[in-house]
């Protein structure tokens, strides 16, 4: 497993929309590959026991306890309602920390982490436009590698957007 | 606003309210209403004359209000009513007479300044009504005067240097009156000491502003040039304050001498730390007691028969202990604080209602976690201004009665088996027991034909719509009963008793827990799922026998218990999961009590009783009916703490999922 280095949390203070070159990391879903910032990226932990809360959406699958904190853990397949998979050994949780005010850290289900990668403003290129009705805010764009495309995902807009299902059109 | 051609009327008006507002600064005793409310008829008038009808109907009013108050309490509240009416006045005035909005703050935009100026601050307001409160009792202390002083001069400067105008202004006026003081070319007065204080409430406003995020921030409050010209009419004419200050004083100013005044003027060493560090310290420290424990119990490290191993497994065990019991003690503050605020409110409300009350004070370095502090502030200052108002009586009824015309209440806190008793206690008149027990039956609360006890009868105060105030007076009854005083009380799992002696007085005994962030907490397990019960509100656990357990209507489930028929929750119904055991006679019952209803949670297995650090589940979570938290249970995992009231209260809609 690849661990990543957490940013200092002064140097967070750039928003994401600033500038998209930077440093990301990139993770499996299903068959598609995307990416977030290194720096919303606090820590990756391995799978752990995660306890259910009950009433609660069913991508939010429950708690777990990060060293002494209890943080949110959210199914990213479930949210961008990709088909469920069972967890295996390289399912893992990428703890981000969001920029929004009173939010603490959250945990993200990925099928698995794959690098980190720098990619330079050049290499992105703006969300293509899938039609009228269908908004993309928490896209930042697609980067195009030697080994294929990969979306850049602005965190913070994916777990505010309620409704996803513009993305789910997009992965089929 | 009205608009107004004239400034000359505009700003004859303003010196016409400016010269009223100065009647304001008068001691107590010199306190005429009507006089006041001639002035203002007259006030009316001329802006009649002048074309501004709008001031001229409300100074109108305002003099009617004045002239027509029936039965003032004291010429106290003739002052605050004037002072209201000239605010109001104020603001009708007309707009050329007003200053132009000041420039935009700059520096006061930076959000790490304002921290740091609202924390400054509060500590200098702190000190500042601590010292005012001593010289209170003790005019002539000059140490007092000196920290007074250098209070209100770093507010000032630190004012100044972000912008604030408001503060900045006025606490250079409060510096030079306690300059003058200092140097002793003057001498403080009660009233100049209510000055000082309200000054202080003043800056507290701006505080309280500052403290929110700029976002979301109010309007900053108005330069208030009424309080600014009160300083001001002190400093330059102390005499004719001062001479009439002592007919005042010599009734009053042993009727406040509190023990404070003897208290030392220590600045203890502190090391200021943000709370979130503290937080995760003590976050840290649980992890490693977790941690520390499971290497203890490791199936691989063979303890047993290995001496020295089990040697040093039980000194870390001893330090963890004692890491974890320091870093808790940090989030303890002493009650001290809340006290102060006690004394402040008893001094302002004594002389509202013309009673002489003093304060004492017991156990003031009983330390109590800081968040508990802040949440008894408001239940006390509620049962404190009960006493004042009800229990309290008048110097003259007092010493008819043969009592000290001076009124105690006693605030006393200690400890007493893993809490922290509290007791607000007056020597007035007690609880009117058949004026409480006429009201408790006309509004339904008890049968007409009950017996109670005394103590049944004084404690039915607590019960939701009680409220013996037979008028709602602006103090004791703003539509807060002494209900939602043990409703807060309770939220702090704490208690509230009231105990009475006809004509020697009444006591409240609140009783709280040392710290809010940890429960004693009974786990139980429901399928895979641990969850964790208060154990104050757990009265038995039992596995039911076949038959003890029927149904009703083919629905709802209850269990004999006792003698009683107690509703029955399955917990994996509640919470929509998978259990082990969907028979009651291979489960456990667990018998709880919450707001009065007892009910039975049905769940899997008894894992046992464990104390608890309570932890938020944050944003995500925050509206789940049944769950009040979560917590790190020995294994490292998070188990969900229930919460009672909101378990039972949703209890049917589960099952019609």
């Amino acid at each position: 497993m690849n661990v990543t280095t957490k940013a200092a949390p002064s140097t967070r203070k750039t928003t994401s929309t600033d500038t998209r070159a930077g440093k990301y990391l990139s993770f499996h879903l299903a068959s598609e590959e995307y990416a977030i910032q290194v720096i919303k990226v606090r820590e990756i932990v391995k799978l752990q026991h995660i306890t259910t809360v009950p009433e609660t959406p069913p991508e939010l699958k429950g708690v777990i306890n990060l060293r002494g904190k209890v943080i949110p853990v959210i199914d990213l397949r479930l949210r961008f309602a990709l088909p469920t998979k069972e967890y295996d050994q390289l399912t893992c949780i990428v703890v981000v920390e969001l920029s929004r005010s009173g939010c603490g850290p959250m945990g993200l289900i990925v099928d698995n982490v794959n690098e980190v990668m720098m990619l330079q403003e050049s290499d992105i290129q703006d969300t293509p436009n899938f039609g009228i009705g269908v908004e993309t805010p928490y896209l930042l764009g697609m980067a195009k590698m030697e080994d294929g495309v990969k979306i850049l995902l602005d965190i913070d807009e994916v777990l505010a957007t309620a409704d996803l299902s513009a993305l789910t059109a997009l992965a089929s | 606003m009205a608009t107004q051609p004239n400034p000359g009327i505009a700003d004859e008006l303003a010196r016409r309210l400016d010269e009223l507002a100065l009647e304001l600064t008068l001691p107590t005793n010199a306190a005429d209403p009507d006089r006041w409310a001639a002035s203002l008829t007259a006030l009316a008038r001329y802006a009649e004359s002048s074309g501004c009808g709008d001031l001229a109907a409300a100074a109108d009013s305002a003099a009617d209000a004045l002239r027509n108050a029936p039965e003032w309490v004291a010429a106290e509240e003739a002052r605050l009513e004037l002072a209201q009416a000239i605010e109001k006045l104020r603001a009708e005035l007309p707009s050329s007479s007003c200053e132009p909005e000041s420039n935009a703050f700059n520096l006061a935009d930076d959000p790490e300044l304002i921290r740091d100026f609202v924390a400054e601050c509060r500590e200098h307001l702190l000190a500042i009504e601590q010292h005012a409160l001593v010289l209170d009792g003790d005019a002539g202390n000059l140490e007092a005067i000196h920290s007074l002083f250098r209070s209100f001069h770093t507010i000032k400067g630190l004012a100044g240097f972000l912008g604030f105008e408001a503060i900045q202004g006025l606490s250079h006026e409060v510096e030079t009156l306690l300059d003058l003081a200092r140097n002793s070319k003057l001498s403080l007065s009660r009233h100049a000491i209510d000055i000082v204080l309200e000054c202080k409430d003043y800056i507290s406003r701006w505080i309280t502003v500052l403290e929110a995020p700029a976002e979301s921030r109010l309007a900053y409050p108005a330069p208030d040039e009424r309080l600014i010209a009160r300083v001001q009419a002190i400093a330059t004419n102390p005499g004719s304050v001062a001479a009439q200050a002592p007919a005042v004083e010599a009734t009053q100013s042993n009727a406040e001498a509190t023990p404070d005044s003897g208290r030392q003027l220590v600045a203890a060493r502190f090391v200021k730390v943000d709370t979130e560090k503290l937080d995760y310290l003590v976050d840290m420290v649980g992890e490693m007691v977790i941690a520390q424990s499971m290497v203890r119990h490791d199936p691989d490290l063979k303890v047993e028969g290995n001496g020295r191993l089990e040697r040093n497994l039980a000194q870390l065990a001893r330090m963890t202990d004692e890491v974890q019991r320091t870093a808790m003690a940090m989030r303890m503050v002493p009650v001290s604080g809340l006290f102060q605020k006690m004394v402040r409110l008893v001094r302002d409300l004594s002389r509202k209602f013309g009673k002489q009350i003093r304060v004492e004070t017991e156990g003031d370095d009983v330390e109590l976690d800081r968040n508990i502090v802040e949440e008894l502030a408001d239940p006390m200052m509620h049962m404190i201004r009960n006493a004042a108002d009800h229990g309290i009586e008048t110097p003259a009824e007092r010493a008819a009665s043969g009592k000290d015309p001076t009124a105690v209440v006693f605030l006393r806190a200690h400890h007493s088996a893993g809490y922290i008793e509290i007791e607000v206690s007056d020597d007035g008149r007690g609880v009117n027991r058949q004026k409480v027990l006429a009201r408790a039956r006309e509004r339904g609360l008890v049968a007409p034909n009950a017996q109670l006890s005394d103590a049944e009868c004084d404690n039915l105060i607590f019960q939701p719509g009680f409220s013996t105030a037979e008028k709602v007076s602006e103090v004791s009854g703003r539509g807060v009963g002494m209900d939602v005083v043990r409703k807060q009380i309770q939220k702090l799992r704490g208690s509230v008793e009231l105990t009475s002696v006809t004509g020697k007085g009444a006591t409240f005994s609140l009783r709280v827990p040392l710290t809010l962030a940890i429960i004693d907490g009974l786990v139980v397990e429901t399928g895979s799922e641990r969850y964790i019960l208060p154990l104050t509100s757990v009265k038995e656990l039992f596995r039911p026998t076949a038959g003890q357990v029927s149904t009703v209507e083919g629905k709802a489930e209850v269990a004999s218990v006792r003698d009683r028929l107690l509703p029955v929750m399955r917990l994996y119904e509640r919470f929509g999961i998978q259990p082990r055991t969907t028979d009651p006679t291979t489960a456990v019952f667990v018998t709880a009590e919450s707001d009065g209803n007892t009910f039975c949670i049905m769940v899997d297995e008894l894992i046992g009783k464990q104390e608890v650090v309570i932890k938020t589940l944050g944003n995500a979570f925050r509206n789940v009916s049944g769950v009040a938290g979560g917590a790190i249970l020995g294994d490292g995992r998070v188990g969900l703490i229930l919460d009672l009231p909101t378990l039972f209260a949703g209890r049917h809609q589960c099952r019609a999922r």
